[in-house]
């Protein structure tokens, strides 16, 4: 394991880091996702050494760091905004810790390579204040990555910058973290970094991690219902186990309606200790659920008539409300979908989902939701 | 076309600045030009200008010296009973200076630590070490207070950036703090010498207005007033005034050619 944390607790005045967990392997890119003042910066920072632990350890390939100043540590660190420094040109910030560690000679090759690469040695000469966001992030990148950190923290570093910059810098840093073969932390508020760049996903609350695993997992199993909100599955259901066999598990809800799953991971698992009559939470990707005007023969087990309650359009897809005798159901379908199946609010509609595509919460009483 | 409002602001600003003007400038008009040449050349004057500058000099860079890292250390650190600290620095700025002159004078003579200093052949009042120490201590809650606000603007990641990169505490200090904080480094130096400068009240106190001795312009100016010599009297004004313009437009001069 590359960054193994272990049991880490931090208390920065009322705000506290509890008992962090998190395994790191060398090379791999992992994202923290959380709402704001979840304790992202500040692990990130704990990490790098401002912040000191009062319990718990940071290994970085193999040693115990958390007694080691942040200058020793060989961790790199980008922040969201121009972090230059402002009485230095292009050329000195990138320069200045490599002067640490290189010659003269060596930093102005090196500098030459890193600017290309990063596409910058038109400005290199420049005054730090006519940068543009994405060239100031482009240079606050290749400060970083010129001293060959073990690890590099990303703090939001696109936060600041316009979408089509972001899209820039994202694929620009998709390929020169491989070819440096560096290992990335990075905090970001916009999941795209994730689909974009992520090899696994951290889900932060309240200064705890709630779940750290790969994107497909996080994204089709998350742990607990907050994960499972914070990740954008709409619906979050609770339950009354009623039986399950080999295959699948049959939930009733509070409103009768009987849901089939087939969440196969945890009925092997056994995760959860099921008995029946106790309650369990589904939860439902929006994306995974299906309208339709007639009940229609399908593969998917769980088919449903209600009434549309509300019409959200969000960019490109639009999320539609459906009460189900009380249970608010939410899908989300096209543009063209939506007028191909003339929804509007008020109209009964059928929604079906596969039985796959209910996925059983594990950690039911971990979080409120 | 202005506003109502920009044209009543502009107004307020030629007014009230017409005022200082007019006030300041008047003192000029008072000494005749004979009167004004010979109380500038004598002695007296002369030693006073020394005087005034000298301490002045030396008090405004030990307040500096001593105002960055307290400046510093109040912006970034936590430690205990940091607000009663703040409150303690600051205070001096709150009361008249005159009791800063008297708390000194008990404590730096011969009812204080100044008995046991007198022992050692060491005097700390009456003298220019007095007038150095009674400068000191009405400059340095100013010069604190206006670099605590201008390590409080600069943004701590800076520094945390300049760690990650291989540089120690001391040495982010020196490259990155340091050189950010110029603009309010250069405020707080001019703020401090001038107040070095005017001190009035304190430097009475702990020096003693010893004539040709502890006679700083202020100083001199006052008890040449009492005297009934208005000549001396105004000229040490106009030369106080005189010295604070010359060290505020040289100091702007320098910010601007140096874009500060």
């Amino acid at each position: 394991m590359y960054l193994e944390i272990k049991n880490l607790s931090v208390k920065l005045g009322e705000f506290h880091l509890k008992d962090i967990n998190l395994k790191i392997n060398e090379g791999e890119y992992v994202v923290l996702i959380g709402p704001t003042g979840s304790g992202k910066s500040v692990l990130l920072e704990t990490i790098i050494g401002f912040y000191s632990s009062e319990e718990g350890i940071i290994k970085l390939n193999g040693n115990i760091i958390n007694e080691i100043p942040p200058e020793d540590r060989g961790i790199g660190i980008v922040y969201q905004g121009n972090v230059l420094f402002p009485n230095m040109d292009v050329y000195e910030n990138i320069a200045y810790g490599a002067k640490k560690k290189f010659s003269d000679e060596e930093i102005d090759e090196k500098i030459k390579k890193i600017a290309k690469k990063m596409k910058i040695e038109h400005i290199i000469n420049r005054d730090i204040n006519t940068l543009s966001g994405g060239e100031a992030q482009r240079t606050s990148l290749a400060r970083t990555l010129i001293v060959e950190p073990k690890i590099i923290l990303m703090d939001e570093p696109f936060s600041a910058l316009d979408i089509s910059t972001q899209e820039k810098l994202t694929s620009m840093i998709k390929v020169i973290v491989k070819e440096y073969k560096t290992t990335v932390l990075h905090v970001t508020h916009n999941f795209n970094d994730i689909w974009n760049l992520a090899e696994k996903v951290g889900v932060m609350k309240d200064g705890e991690i709630h779940q750290l695993d790969s994107v497909s997992e996080v994204f089709s199993k998350p742990k607990n219902n907050f994960v499972a909100d914070f990740v954008g599955v709409k619906n979050i259901f609770e339950g009354c186990f009623i039986e399950k066999d080999l295959e699948k598990m049959i939930v009733q809800l509070k409103n009768g309606s009987i849901i089939t799953s087939s969440d196969i991971g945890c009925l092997n698992r056994n995760e959860i200790n099921l008995k029946e009559a106790e309650n369990v939470l589904m939860a439902i990707r929006p994306e995974n659920i299906i309208f339709s005007n007639e009940k229609f023969e399908s593969s998917a087990k769980n088919q449903l008539k209600g009434k549309i309650t509300e019409i959200l359009e969000s960019g490109p897809t639009i999320l539609v409300s459906v009460d189900i005798d009380g249970v608010i159901f939410k899908g989300l379908l096209t543009k063209s979908s939506k007028e191909y199946l003339e929804l509007k609010e008020n109209k009964d509609v059928y929604i079906s989902f596969k039985s796959l595509n209910v996925k059983i919460l594990d950690s039911y009483n971990s979080v409120e939701h | 076309m202005r506003s109502k409002f920009e044209i009543f602001f502009i107004l307020l600003t030629i007014i009230v600045t017409l005022l200082f003007f007019v006030v300041i400038g008047s003192m000029f008009l008072i000494p005749t030009f004979e009167g004004f040449i010979n109380a500038l050349f004598s002695e007296k004057m002369v030693f006073a200008i020394t005087l005034t500058l000298s301490t002045s000099l030396i008090s405004a860079i030990l307040a500096m010296l001593c105002c960055i890292p307290m400046a510093y250390t109040l912006s970034r650190y936590q430690f205990p009973f940091k607000r009663l600290f703040k409150i303690v620095i600051d205070l001096p700025m709150a009361f008249p200076e005159i009791v800063i002159g008297i708390a000194l004078l008990m404590f730096l003579g011969s009812n204080g630590i100044g008995f046991h200093l007198d022992n050692l052949g060491i005097e700390l009042v009456f003298n220019s070490l007095g007038i150095i120490i009674a400068q000191f201590f009405v400059a340095l809650p100013y010069a604190v207070r206006t670099l605590y606000s201008t390590f409080n603007y600069i943004d701590s990641r800076y520094e945390f950036v300049s760690r990650s990169l291989g540089y120690s505490e001391v040495s982010t200090f020196f490259n990155v703090t340091l050189p950010m904080a110029k603009n309010g480094l250069f405020a707080t130096g001019i703020i401090t010498l001038a107040r070095c400068i005017g001190t009035f009240a304190s430097v009475l106190f702990v020096g003693g207005g010893i004539l040709m001795k502890t006679e700083t312009l202020a100083v001199s100016m006052y008890l040449n007033l009492s005297t009934g010599d208005i000549d001396m009297a105004i000229t040490a004004g106009i030369l106080l005034v005189i010295i604070s313009f010359i060290t505020i437009a040289v100091m702007e001069k320098y910010a601007k050619e140096n874009h500060l």
